[in-house]
């Protein structure tokens, strides 16, 4: 039996390491050739936003970015109980940009249902009455119109659940949303006081009850906690109108520019930095992400996913 | 057709009747709960624009007279035709009275008792004729036992809200323990019941008032005083019952009886739940008489009937049974009371009490309690319940009047729907521009609790949700030097006086929730001209147009 000298048997073993190491990249690299789209832009032609109908545009803008991502069947299967979670946090009209476009809301929900969905619940726990804060919104009207289910939330329904974070150990969260097989995160973008940004982290304080608002004492780690907890898998970031000012209530009109932009995806720290650009900042500027990014939660480098842009009108 | 034969006929019509205007007043106060923030399409006042006594009284105190009020004027002319038929026929507090009396009957298997007419049943004339004195004074109590208030303040803010958190708890124990037999889930069959319960009966928010044991031991007592004499309330108590006996006294239709056929059996007494003496043929009483037509029903020999009279013609019994001595007596009582409410330092613009916040659109003090009929309107359709009824926030003078309790709620900056609902206008009802922009208080920041100023912690809560477009609560950026040397720059919240409103909202969602670090006070309140720390006009000219 031939011997196997020391260095031959080195040479052999960081082959077999090498090789070892870079199958998987090669292989994913072969894969990605079929995988749908991390993450998909949709914008409306900027020359022809001045006079878009904006209900059309946000409805299509919605398919557009979903469809660019592999579709709502991605995400949903059939039977499935879905949750979707817009900003409905204000007793304030659309055109105010303070809640989620109402049209957004209502093509994520008709999507829904045509991927087969048992049942797809819309609630948010918002900052006023809920039934005034759903009604101007316009969401309450958009989720029957898509055949989707209006959720009050019930100040009796939040459980203690096991957030295991680094800042909180455990918080109440709203039962039927942590039951649901799929929860959609769907944030307006706008600006907040405290965050600079208020975007798809900042939207899962609508999933929580307790005295959250003490939470703004160290914002940064408690939203990476429940986003941890929340485990993403869909976020869509609605920038139909972006409230640019006077965060997160707005109620000047003055505050609002239209952009005419709907993204989505499957990395919520990329959507996020996205979002963040379009209110004028600099991702890398944003705390929240940076706490995100440290804790592993996804890339701020929204580039680096090759998002699909696409331009309609 | 015979007198007994139309008795009958008549006393299905009376509970038809009577049953439809107990539901019409529960119909309107489920659609007088919270849902849009602007008025409710309803006429959910109704009740008190037919009531006389409120028409009268706030007349009295305000010498003025709502436009809608005067359909107390139809209810006048009915009882001038018909006598106590209100009484009889159409008030639902009567007609829960009415429910209860049966219920003991029913019950109660002891041979029946004789309950005849009493010299107190005088009680009631005495009760109104104290309260009008009041209300000439200025002060409108009317509201604490009128009996439409009464029934309104007590399932508003007592049954409804007992039954809400009853549903809730039953509701959410089965929700939350899901107790099933294989795939058969009992909250299958809950869920359903509960959401169409929170959303088309109550609000979605659970409301519950301070104090509201109280106003519901009172009611308690009213219905439970049917044990002791068929409508008791009715018949010694109610002051607006003696004011349509005062218009009683020669009704145009009145109970005639034939002594011939008359065997003296005594059953039309029994029948009578108002103690109108239908027994005695010379002496019925028309200002106690509901008009239930019982007697006639209950005369099997056919000698009673109700008949038509003239005006002209005396009645037998002849007048109200009120002695100007003990009548006096009452006036004076009115007047000890009076003294009693004003004996306070308060009570004369010397004082404010900064827990003293009026919905906005409340008229100054003084002209708010000459109109406030305490009946709960404003505070069932509250959607953050902040209108709580006042205990002694304003004085006894002001009991159960509404009052904003921002450690409970805030006024929503889009919504205007208390002044849209009250009755007698305590509350005027603004246009929602005009309310979002009218001032009942003023936000004072307790720096020994908030955040950043006693704990060099972040907050900026208060800022958030100030509804202000332009927001009153803004932030100076300060640096702090914290306990390990290093320094951070924190957000530390400044109120501008100009464009506060008091809405209270900042106070409601402080993360104090005990006594938060931010307050509203009735400091600045649009309605007193002395209650102004703040020389107006800083930053916000009057005037100047802040584009909201």
């Amino acid at each position: 039996m031939p011997r196997c000298d020391r260095r031959e048997f080195l040479r052999n073993a960081a082959l077999a390491t090498g090789a070892i190491a870079l199958s998987d990249p090669l292989i994913r690299l072969a894969r990605a050739a079929d995988d749908p789209a991390q993450m998909a832009i949709a914008r409306w032609d900027q020359a022809a936003l001045a006079d878009a109908d904006l209900t059309a545009a946000a409805t299509r803008l919605t398919e557009a970015a979903m469809s660019s991502i592999g579709g709502m069947t991605r995400f949903v299967s059939k039977g499935d109980v879905v949750w979707i979670k817009p900003n409905i946090g204000w007793n304030r009209r659309p055109e105010l940009a303070a809640n989620t476009n109402p049209d957004v809301v209502g093509t994520l929900v008709r999507l829904c249902v045509e991927a087969g969905a048992k049942t797809v619940k819309v609630g948010d726990h918002p900052c006023h009455p809920a039934k005034q804060a759903y009604r101007t919104s316009g969401i309450a009207a958009a989720t029957k119109a898509g055949g989707g289910q209006v959720v009050y939330l019930d100040e009796r329904r939040f459980r203690d659940m096991e957030l295991g974070g680094d800042r909180l150990e455990t918080w109440p969260v709203y039962t039927e949303i942590a039951e649901a097989d799929l929860v959609i995160n769907v944030p307006v973008v706008k600006h907040h006081g405290l965050t600079n940004a208020s975007l798809a982290m900042k939207n899962y304080m609508g999933t929580i009850g307790g005295q959250r608002t003490a939470w703004h004492q160290h914002m940064d780690p408690c939203l990476v906690d429940i986003t941890r907890f929340m485990r993403p898998r869909l976020t869509v970031i609605d920038a139909v109108r972006v409230l640019d000012a006077h965060g997160p209530q707005g109620g000047d009109p003055g505050d609002v520019t239209v952009h005419g932009i709907v993204a989505a995806g499957t990395d919520i720290v990329a959507l996020d930095a996205f979002g963040s650009t379009l209110l004028g900042h600099d991702p890398t500027a944003i705390s929240t992400l940076n706490a995100a990014v440290a804790a592993g939660l996804g890339t701020i480098d929204y580039a680096s996913l090759a998002p699909v842009d696409r331009v309609l009108s | 057709m015979s007198a007994h034969a139309r008795a009958r006929r008549l006393i299905w019509t009376r509970r038809t009747v009577q049953g439809l205007a107990l539901l019409l007043f529960v119909v309107l106060l489920a659609a007088n709960r919270p849902t849009t923030g602007l008025a409710p399409d309803a006429p959910v006042g109704v009740f008190f624009d037919l009531d006389p006594l409120v028409m009268i009284a706030t007349w009295l105190s305000t010498h003025t007279l709502a436009g809608a009020s005067l359909l107390g004027l139809a209810t006048i002319a009915v009882t001038l035709v018909f006598g106590r038929v209100f009484c009889g026929w159409f008030c639902p507090l009567g007609t829960l009275h009415n429910m209860v009396g049966s219920l003991r009957d029913q019950f109660r298997r002891i041979t029946p008792r004789v309950e005849g007419y009493s010299r107190w049943q005088r009680g009631k004339y005495y009760i109104l004729a104290a309260l009008l004195l009041l209300a000439v004074c200025g002060a409108n109590w009317i509201g604490v036992l009128d009996p439409f208030s009464l029934l309104y303040r007590s399932l508003s803010l007592t049954v409804v809200p007992a039954l809400d958190v009853a549903v809730g708890a039953v509701a959410n124990a089965i929700y939350m323990g899901d107790p099933h037999l294989g795939a058969l889930h009992l909250r299958d069959l809950t869920e359903p019941v509960y959401t169409w319960w929170r959303n088309q009966v109550t609000a979605t928010e659970l409301r519950v008032f301070s104090g509201a044991g109280f106003i519901f031991l009172i009611f308690m007592t009213a219905l439970a005083l049917n044990l002791v004499r068929n409508r008791f309330w009715c018949r010694y108590l109610c002051p607006l019952g003696g004011l349509l006996g005062a218009f009683s006294i020669r009704p145009l239709l009145r109970l005639t009886s034939d002594s011939e056929s008359c065997n003296s059996c005594g059953k039309c007494t029994l029948s009578c739940p108002a103690a109108a003496q239908p027994e005695k043929p010379d002496q019925w009483l028309g200002t106690e008489c509901f008009g239930c037509w019982n007697c006639v029903d209950a005369c099997k020999n056919g000698s009673l009937d109700f008949t038509w009279h003239l005006p002209t013609a005396k009645t037998s019994s002849g007048t109200l049974d009120v002695g100007k001595r003990r009548l006096i007596t009452s006036l004076v009582a009115g007047a000890g009371g009076l003294a009693l409410m004003r004996m306070t330092p308060q009570a004369h613009g010397k004082t404010f009490n900064p827990a003293l916040i009026r919905p906005p659109g409340s008229r100054a003090e003084r002209e708010f309690l000459q109109r406030c009929v305490q009946c709960g309107l404003c505070m069932q359709v509250c959607p953050t319940a902040a209108l709580q009824p006042a205990w002694e926030q304003a004085g006894l003078e002001g009991l159960w009047s509404p009052v904003l309790v921002p450690a409970i709620g805030y006024c929503e900056f889009e919504c205007h729907a208390c002044g849209q609902v009250c009755p007698t206008q305590a509350i005027e009802p603004l246009t929602l521009d005009v309310k979002k922009k009218a001032n009942i208080g003023l936000a004072v920041i307790d720096t020994t609790r908030c955040l950043p100023f006693a704990y060099d912690r972040e907050c900026i809560v208060c800022e958030e949700h100030c509804p202000i477009p332009t927001k009153a609560i803004t932030f100076e950026l300060r640096d702090v030097e914290l306990r390990d040397g290093s320094s951070r720059t924190l957000k530390f919240p400044v109120v501008d006086p100009d464009l506060c409103t008091g809405c209270g909202i900042c106070e409601t969602k402080c993360p104090f929730q005990d006594l938060a670090a931010i307050r509203v006070t009735s400091a600045g309140e649009d309605r007193h001209p002395d209650n102004q720390p703040v020389l107006p006009g800083g930053n916000d000219p009057y005037g100047q147009d802040l584009g909201y």
